[in-house]
């Protein structure tokens, strides 16, 4: 919000006024990262081009640049599948009242605490308690490309945590004072798209006897690629897991360079079995490393099976000189297991290449953007339910699926999982059958779309049980700005682009508008529920994209490059960004739908909100924007006003039994509770950082304290740091 | 000889800024804005458009009219913006705030005008 509204439209009156001599002056010259417009993302045959295609693939069989195994771990000859060591029962199966032991704190991944010393009534006395560093931040000279996005765990008398570098901390819950520290040696070469470690896992060991080093271990998956197991007393490697300690999750995996592939969520671990997946990252080539599922032993690192989409029926590794299949959909959200059922619930993501699809096998195009749930025990799926056909969207689940015991009109029970997704459409299914417990509508969606040869599916799946986590299709009347100039500015692009709502095929004459948008709906912060109320909390984002496809040699004019191209530089087209999709005769701009010399959304608010939904009736109770405009501002800058317009938001919502809800996410850099009947937002705090977490809650000698990661996000465009801030009453000795 | 006056107080050269702003702020809603009512947008940041440059120009050459012109437009711009998104707070800010703003500056500058205005037909009368 501008109180200066005029030297701002002046500026932007000058600029087009400058625009005026060249007609087309705004299309032509825009910002990096602008979609080209209309017209422009082709080179005619006449125009000097580059030196043509600068990227020439890389054999999928050559090895693996150096940097890749960092730890130089040996790999030993491919193994046949297996089975686990069998497991004792985890802390995550029935959290003690005092602790936070997981991720989501139990193994239904329910955000939910029992815990109610800190109410709505006493919540004035909530104050910092202390600050941890974990010691992870860019270096000078470093690109920025932090989002730490931790939940600490707390077991009995210790917390844990990972550094966004993936160094394993134990701390005290009272004080933040470290009493171990377990150093990854992770280098910045190995960040993907973003240095986050989301959480660590609490294993408690089935062969080693109590009271022996490494019976609790401290087990992470690293943005390098490995599993690490430490034990929990003293933080040092436990000899009985992998390679001292480690496994190296890029065997197999062919050629790749450091920061192509990576880990950021912590693997669940279902009856005895680790499973890992992995993010790659997005846009790169056609040809990418494989999103194999794979699962290891808990106890000693072994392997145990492979779900590779397309070698379906082979669970072992791959042969010498072969590797998993690449290209194929990579899921990197928090997976949740199901120890009754002895599954895993794997929330895919799309094939390498997401906004081309006519090079999918049908494999692929099954389970692409869907919930797979494959058996613990030999890696083969029992059900696929798909969120989105033939995903060209980006709509690749991030959030983690929660578990809930659903009751049907009838009375009966079904074990179901709720599945939030970006598009705002949140299923739940039947966790025995894949079925929707909810009524899930097959519509018709635009077909067969605008790329020559690459159709779009005909009809698109609403989950119309569930209230949408979304607003209408945008209207031009929608856009918005701070004075009718750049309001206007933002009509014409929503005039000048494709859009027939949420699933508009991707186009290359002129830009589409991509709405909810990768970042919309529900993202990797997932949602809470309480099982004794029935209350689902959801905050989301309503952010719509702006996106073209260019033509081969309009990517290469671009500059546009895979990560493994010997010209690639850091910076230079990511994950979020423009992406070359070599291999594919497109490379893709993806840009926010914003005014780019204001650095306004170009909808109106809010961009981001919270809602609270009864599962019992799928009624929203309450919902409202989420985050004030204290931080945000046109030009990026803080305008300080309290007014809560809904910013963008990463980072989920924990509920306690104190009736309250505790949510940071949002790009005012705050963390906020809500009362949880109301929906009242009725305590908030600034933090030195950006909350891009999930906050967690737990008791320590009488006192509940909360804890958040104020890490920041660069994507967010919110201040990094490395504080842990944790706060509890001051008026509770 | 020439339309425009060289004004003579600072009133005067207020009033001519303001003029200036006013044009440099309707040329884009005019350009900007017949694109947009050619690919099927809204038909009012053209109209407007057109109104306020011509307001400006007006008001450069200070006549009342212009001034006048201009208010007209801000009211037809609240009408509009009612229309299009009722009592709505957000939608409602980027529409009629900064325009609102601007009328008051204009709302100050009517008396200079009328003087210009006057003292205008007493040079005319004196010369012929």
């Amino acid at each position: 919000m501008s109180r200066t509204p005029m030297p701002r439209g002046l500026l932007l009156g000058a600029t087009i006024i400058t625009g005026l001599s060249c007609a087309t002056a705004l299309a032509q010259v825009p910002p990096a990262d602008q979609p080209p417009g209309t017209g422009n993302a082709t080179v005619p045959p006449a125009q000097p081009t580059p030196p043509a295609d600068a990227f020439s693939a890389p054999s999928p069989n050559g090895p693996q640049a150096p940097g890749v195994n960092a730890a130089n771990i040996p790999d030993g000859p491919p193994a046949e599948p297996s089975e686990a060591t069998p497991m004792v029962e985890q802390v995550v199966a029935n959290p003690a009242h005092d602790d936070w032991p997981g991720y989501a704190r139990d193994d239904r991944a329910t955000r939910y605490s029992p815990l109610d010393q800190i109410t709505p009534a006493n919540i004035s006395h909530l104050k910092r308690a202390f600050i941890y560093h974990t010691g992870s931040k860019p270096g000078p000279g470093q690109v920025n490309k932090w989002a730490a996005e931790t939940t600490p765990i707390k077991v009995g008398d210790g917390m844990y945590m990972c550094s966004a570098l993936n160094d394993m901390m134990r701390i005290d819950p009272a004080t933040g004072k470290e009493v171990w520290h377990f150093h990854a040696n992770e280098k910045y070469e190995s960040i993907p798209y973003t240095a986050a470690c989301k959480a660590v896992v609490y294993y408690t060991s089935s062969t080693v006897p109590e009271g022996e080093h490494c019976h609790h271990r401290i087990l992470e998956a690293t943005l390098d690629e490995r599993l690490i197991e430490v034990d929990s007393e003293d933080g040092k490697v436990c000899e009985g897991f992998g390679w001292h300690g480690m496994v190296n999750l890029m065997k197999g995996m062919g050629e790749s360079v450091p920061g192509f592939v990576a880990e950021t969520a912590p693997p669940p671990i279902v009856n005895g079995a680790i499973i890992t997946n992995q993010e790659i990252l997005d846009g790169q080539r056609r040809w990418a490393p494989s999103g194999v599922i794979r699962g290891y032993d808990a106890e000693t690192g072994r392997f145990l099976w492979a779900w590779d989409v397309n070698r379906p029926h082979e669970h072992g590794e791959p042969k010498e000189g072969e590797h998993y299949s690449r290209g194929t959909p990579n899921s990197w959200a928090a997976m949740i297991g199901d120890n009754a059922l002895g599954l895993v619930y794997v929330p895919t993501g799309n094939s390498a290449a997401d906004y081309y699809s006519a090079m999918r096998s049908p494999e692929e195009n099954k389970v692409s953007s869907a919930v797979v749930a494959i058996d613990v025990k030999t890696g083969e799926p029992r059900w696929v339910f798909q969120t989105v056909h033939k995903d060209v969207w980006d709509y690749d689940i991030g959030s983690q699926p929660t578990l809930m015991d659903f009751t049907k009109p009838d009375g009966s029970s079904v074990p179901a999982l709720i599945m939030p997704t970006k598009r705002g459409q949140t299923f739940v299914l039947d966790r025995r059958t894949g079925e929707p417990v909810l009524p899930v509508e097959e519509r018709p969606a635009p077909s067969p779309g605008m790329v020559p040869g690459d159709p779009r599916a005909p009809t698109q799946p609403w989950s119309v049980g569930m209230p949408r986590l979304g607003f209408a299709p945008l209207k031009e009347a929608d856009m918005w700005g701070m004075s009718p100039i750049d309001q206007l500015y933002c009509r014409l692009k929503y005039r000048r682009a494709h859009y027939v709502g949420e699933f508009t095929p991707p186009s290359i004459d002129k830009p589409w508008l991509e709405y909810p948008g990768y970042n919309g709906g529900s993202d990797w912060g997932s949602v809470a529920y309480d099982e004794k109320t029935g209350i689902l909390i959801a905050n989301w984002n309503n952010t719509p994209m702006y996106d073209q496809l260019v033509s081969r040699k309009k990517a290469d004019q671009l500059g546009l490059m895979p990560v493994d191209d010997p010209n690639y530089k850091p910076g230079g087209g990511g994950a979020e960004g423009a992406g070359a999709m070599a291999e594919t005769p497109y490379g893709i701009v993806v840009s926010p739908f914003w005014d780019e010399y204001t650095g306004m959304m170009c909808n109106r608010p809010p961009y981001g909100m919270i809602t609270a939904i009864d599962m019992h009736t799928q009624k929203v109770l309450w919902q409202h924007p989420l985050g004030s405009a204290r931080a945000n501002g046109p030009f990026g800058l803080p305008t300080h006003l309290p007014l809560t317009i809904g910013t963008p938001n990463n980072g989920g919502p924990v509920i306690t039994a104190g009736g309250l809800i505790f949510v940071a996410a949002t790009t005012d850099n705050m963390i906020h509770a809500f009362d949880i009947h109301t929906g009242r937002e009725v305590w908030n705090d600034v933090l030195p950082g950006g909350g891009q977490a999930t906050p967690m809650t737990y008791e320590y000698k009488g006192k509940q304290y909360v804890a958040i990661m104020a890490g920041g996000h660069h994507f967010m465009m919110t201040p990094v740091t490395d504080d842990l801030v944790v706060y509890a009453l001051d008026n509770v000795n | 000889m020439s339309a425009f006056v060289t004004p003579q107080t600072p009133a005067g050269w207020a009033t001519l800024g303001l003029a200036v702003i006013i044009i440099l702020l309707g040329l884009p809603l005019l350009y900007m804005g017949a694109e947009l009512a050619f690919i099927g947008g809204s038909w009012y940041y053209v109209i407007v458009g057109l109104a306020v440059t011509v307001a400006g120009l007006l008001m450069a050459m200070g006549r009342v009219a212009g001034g006048l012109l201009y208010l007209a437009a801000v009211a037809f711009t609240w009408l509009w913006a009612l229309w299009e998104v009722g009592l709505d707070g957000w939608g409602l800010l980027p529409r009629v705030f900064g325009p609102t703003l601007l009328a008051l500056g204009v709302l100050a500058c009517l008396p200079v005008l009328k003087r210009a205005e006057a003292a205008r037909s007493t040079l005319v009368r004196e010369v012929a």
